[in-house]
């Protein structure tokens, strides 16, 4: 293949990547320009692709009306506990579950995903009647960091226990032949090796917990502890669809993910792609 | 130094004496949720009243439309209710049947800021159970028919239609899909949303939700179809709440638009056109009217700590009722109360048909399994609307559905 | 009592107690409320009596109601479609972007990063957006359709019978789809290089070489991603609510929508229950599909 024809198939490739991402992403442009319009210009048809002023006030209102530092600071709070408890409890489970071959690990990963049966919305009332009698609801943000755990808990499993599949098992063997005791194995040969894919699991955990919504909104009963996502749905009243303000505090809620999303991304492919899977 | 000194002093008796004083009020802090944002009265009022200084704190918590129940009933299960509750007046009866709130008639009748006999009706009827108070209305409001005057002077209509035929014929001459107008907007949801908009034209026709198969219901339910099938009210008039279909009426995309007083400020606001409201039109000239009664009551749980605290509450609240109005654009549900006029002339006349239109306003229910009735009728609604089954084989089997409810 | 900490330190306790801790985590969490359920389906439940086990028994009473009811078979009906539709959409779509990005040209993990947007998104913020892309008269999807000379009336794809569900679909696929291509890209990633190579040689062409290696390859890759997404499809509730609330009459209404209407609408917990129960049959597919895809797995 000629260098000149390879460029021009790089560049092909490039366009059509450009092209479908430009579809793909074509949601958030919506948000954005919706964000801005006035309330009457959100419902004029046909639909207009930039408003006629930007209303940048938008943001700044819903900012300081909504209290969205302190929505956000809870959000980041949840979001950090669960996926430490995700990577805490769920690393060294994917670790066994990858090392083994039988029966019981069979109905391990089995139940694993079975117990997933129930959307949170129906999970919720049984945890909150359960929660209640533990006396947890005293600690609404602990409630839904432990309830969302469990939620994104397979998911994790099932991306580290890859992971850890693709750690060759004879570095692990050799550790054992030099006289480390398991655990010395697991934490010092194995974990390192599996640490990309891991972090990356983590982050992925991280921005779903963002953005939970379902145990929020009826666990904590109290504004001061509520996360953005339940600010959000403040929005959503009979008589109160404010689609541009409901809009423009989207924006600033996914910003901050989508930024250190950005900033991570090519690690957070990498990791997933090659580093960790091989 | 001696400076820094006597400012420490200062502090610590300063904040003991406030330690004092606190202990000696010992204040009382009851818990409120309602679903008013900060703008709206329920929220003001509770932050004035946590203000006073009567040794009663309140916590506020904003709750959506769509939880109210569920929340207060699966608290009021765990005992994590709260004080008083903010609650939609369908759905009362529900929890007043089964015990969950107080019974506060001797606590209204040894009231000097609440008197029963003077709330409307409608909505006084939504409080009571079996000839006991269980709470005190909020507010009230009804729906009528706001028209964009300027359309209807292009199409050289003269006046509001006043008939069923009359609101037929005028969307048809004002429907102009190439200019994306539609001739009239409503909400036909299959939420409570559409329970609310339907019941005022079944009851206007002669019937109830007791008897929602009547020949004039079926009729009430034609008309409905007609609107949707010639297009002359948009096919997402099924899925859109009242909020969005207003929307789509202020933004010149409808030329008239069923919905209630709540929508002034915004209309005022954004609405480009002349505009009026008009008395929902009737079956035929002469027939009864009847309209929907909306909005929430306030009511105190039964398992209350402070009872006394949360009553005093209401006393300030109902004593805050003359404000509805001219801060908050909402309609108090009493009629010893005379509205201000705002000298906003387009808000001013409008108020009035609302006014009058409430006179006929019906409460939904009273009944404990509200809930269910009204979903029948909503899917009784949708099915009729999507071709599912004629109006009155969808009439009918709600009418089943509704019997074997109430029995 | 020494034997006991050797074996926690290196031996089978070690595995076990990592095993076995996580696992007590998700039966507290996820099996008591799942057995929370089931129970209640037997039983007439409302919310006055949600705090205790003890209330009447109903027996089968529950799910006979339930299949007498005539909207319960469409909604199981709709249910299937929406699964199946959903993920075939997203598998397809997540297959096709990862094998295009692992063509490797200028940029190309760059761009395939774009593609993970929908991830981060939470469901409420999704929902929203879709709703208001899908109306039917000021919607941009339609308004770009017309212009482009695909329809010349506007769909009204939240209100009409026959789109309501796909349009559900349509946002459910453009959501899964980041999560779709990410795992198979992982997977793709792990074919070595010089198995392809070997087969060019062959004078295999690229579709042989597609159905020989990468398939086969992949089996273990493509039954996480299905039983996953199957999962996470079933569990789909925000777009529902924010898209179509299951209507209109009922048309995009699915098991999971529905039991929490039963649930928190009508205040009829039991019921809301019993269509839970029904669903752990599906979720029972996935897991089954996903234990034995594991055992195409290949140890690195």
């Amino acid at each position: 293949m000629s260098d000149e024809k390879s460029k021009w198939i790089n560049r092909l490739l490039v366009l059509i990547a450009l092209t479908m991402a430009s579809v793909y992403l074509f949601p958030l442009y919506w948000m954005f320009v919706t964000s801005l319009k006035t309330g009457s210009e959100v419902f004029a048809t046909p639909p207009a692709l930039w408003p006629e002023i930007a209303q940048w006030v938008n943001y700044q209102d819903v900012w300081q009306s909504k209290n969205m530092a302190r929505y956000m600071g809870n959000s980041l709070f949840i979001a950090t506990g669960v996926m430490l408890i995700t990577c805490l409890l769920g690393t060294g489970c994917a670790y066994v579950l990858a090392r083994y071959r039988n029966f019981w690990i069979d109905v391990g990963l089995f139940l694993i995903l079975m117990l997933q049966v129930l959307p949170a919305s129906l999970m919720v009332t049984p945890l909150f009647v359960g929660f209640n009698q533990l006396g947890l609801l005293d600690y609404p943000r602990i409630a839904v960091i432990l309830a969302f755990s469990a939620k994104t808990m397979p998911f994790f499993i099932v991306l580290v226990r890859a992971t850890f599949m693709s750690v060759p098992y004879e570095l692990e063997e050799a550790a054992l032949v030099d006289g480390n005791s398991r655990v010395g194995a697991f934490l010092f040969i194995v974990l390192p090796l599996a640490r990309n894919g891991i972090l990356v699991c983590a982050i992925l955990i991280f921005m779903q917990a963002f953005g939970e919504f379902v145990y929020a909104k009826s666990m904590i009963q109290d504004a001061q502890l509520q996360p953005a996502s339940v600010g959000l749905n403040t929005f959503m009243g009979p008589n109160t669809v404010e689609w541009n303000r409901i809009m423009a505090y989207s924006m600033m809620y996914v910003l901050p993910i989508l930024g250190i999303f950005i900033l991570l991304q090519r690690r957070i492919v990498a990791g997933l792609t090659s580093g960790a899977l091989k | 130094m001696g400076n820094i000194f006597k400012s420490f002093t200062a502090t610590v008796l300063l904040s003991s004496s406030i330690i004092a004083a606190n202990a000696m009020a010992e204040d009382v802090t009851i818990t409120i949720w309602s679903l008013d944002s900060d703008v709206q009265p329920a929220q003001v009022f509770a932050k004035e009243f946590s203000e006073l200084d009567n040794g009663i704190k309140v916590n506020y918590r904003r709750i959506q439309f769509d939880d109210v129940v569920s929340e207060s009933m699966r608290a009021f299960a765990t005992g994590k209710s709260p004080d008083i509750i903010a609650v939609d007046n369908p759905e009362h009866a529900l929890f007043s049947s089964r015990g969950a709130f107080l019974d506060i008639t001797d606590k209204v009748a040894a009231s000097s800021a609440i008197n029963a006999d003077n709330y409307f009706k409608g909505p006084l009827n939504s409080v009571s159970w079996e000839g006991k108070l269980y709470g005190v209305p909020k507010a009230t409001n009804t729906i009528a028919l706001y028209y964009n005057k300027d359309l209807f002077k292009k199409a050289g209509i003269a006046k509001a239609p006043g008939t069923w035929d009359e609101l037929l014929s005028a969307a048809r001459t004002l429907n102009d899909p190439s200019n994306n107008v539609y001739g009239l907007a409503f909400s036909a949801k299959a939420s409570e949303e559409g329970t609310f908009q339907f019941l005022p034209w079944a009851q206007m026709a002669g019937g109830s939700y007791k008897n929602i198969n009547q020949p004039g219901v079926v009729k009430a339910l034609d008309v409905w179809k007609t609107l949707l099938d010639e297009k002359l009210a948009s096919p997402d008039t099924l899925t859109r709440g009242q909020w969005d279909s207003t929307g789509t009426f202020n933004a010149g995309n409808a030329a008239m638009v069923i919905s209630g007083p709540w929508e002034l400020n915004r209309m005022i606001d954004e609405a480009k056109f002349d505009w009026g409201v008009s008395l929902l039109p009737v079956p035929k000239k002469g027939a009864q009217r009847s309209s929907a009664m909306g909005d929430f009551n306030y009511a105190i749980f039964s398992n209350s700590k402070h009872p006394d605290a949360a009553f005093k509450a209401l006393e300030y609240f109902a004593a805050q009722d003359h404000r509805l109005f001219p801060e908050f654009g909402q309609l108090p549900a009493r009629s010893d109360i005379t509205i201000p006029e705002t000298g906003i002339a387009l808000k001013d006349a409008a108020l009035k048909v609302f006014l009058e239109q409430l006179k006929y306003a019906q409460a939904r229910g009273p009944h404990p399994q509200w809930p269910k009735i009204s979903k029948a009728i909503q899917d009784a609604i949708q099915t009729a609307l999507t071709g599912g089954a004629t109006p009155k084989a969808a009439l009918d089997l709600a009418a089943t559905k509704i019997a074997a409810v109430i029995k | 009592m020494r034997a006991l900490l050797a074996s926690l330190r290196d031996g089978r306790g070690f595995d076990i107690s990592l095993i076995s801790i996580t696992m007590t985590f998700l039966l507290l969490f996820c099996g008591v409320p799942l057995i929370y359920n089931a129970i209640m389906s037997f039983q007439e439940v409302d919310i006055f009596n949600l705090n205790t086990f003890i209330r009447p028994w109903v027996g089968f009473d529950n799910y006979r109601a339930l299949f007498a009811d005539a909207t319960t078979l469409p909604i199981f009906y709709n249910t299937l479609v929406f699964v199946f539709f959903s993920i075939a959409g997203q598998f397809l779509v997540g297959f096709a972007l990862a094998l295009f990005f692992s063509l490797k040209f200028s940029g190309s993990t760059y761009l395939r990063g774009l593609f993970l947007v929908s991830w981060v998104m939470p469901g409420l913020v999704v929902g929203a957006i879709w709703n208001w892309i899908l109306s039917g008269d000021f919607g941009i999807l339609n308004h770009v359709l017309k212009y482009i000379g695909v329809i010349s009336d506007n769909i009204f794809w939240r209100s009409d019978i026959h789109f309501s569900l796909w349009a559900v679909i349509i946002a459910n696929i453009w959501l899964g789809t980041a999560f779709n291509m990410i795992l198979l890209s992982v997977g793709l990633a792990a074919i070595p290089n010089d198995i392809y190579e070997a087969a060019q040689l062959d004078g295999a062409n690229a579709i042989q070489r597609f159905r020989t290696i990468t398939l086969p390859m992949m089996r273990a890759t493509i039954g996480a991603v299905v039983s996953l997404g199957l999962i996470f499809t079933l569990q789909q509730f925000d777009l529902f609510a924010a898209i179509t609330s299951g209507g209109p009459a009922n048309s995009s209404n699915v098991a999971q929508y529905r039991a929490w209407e039963m649930s928190f609408k009508e205040y009829d917990f039991a019921r809301g229950a019993t269509i839970s129960v029904l669903m752990i049959g599906v979720v029972m597919i996935a897991s089954i599909i996903y234990v034995r895809s594991t055992k195409q797995e290949i140890r690195g």
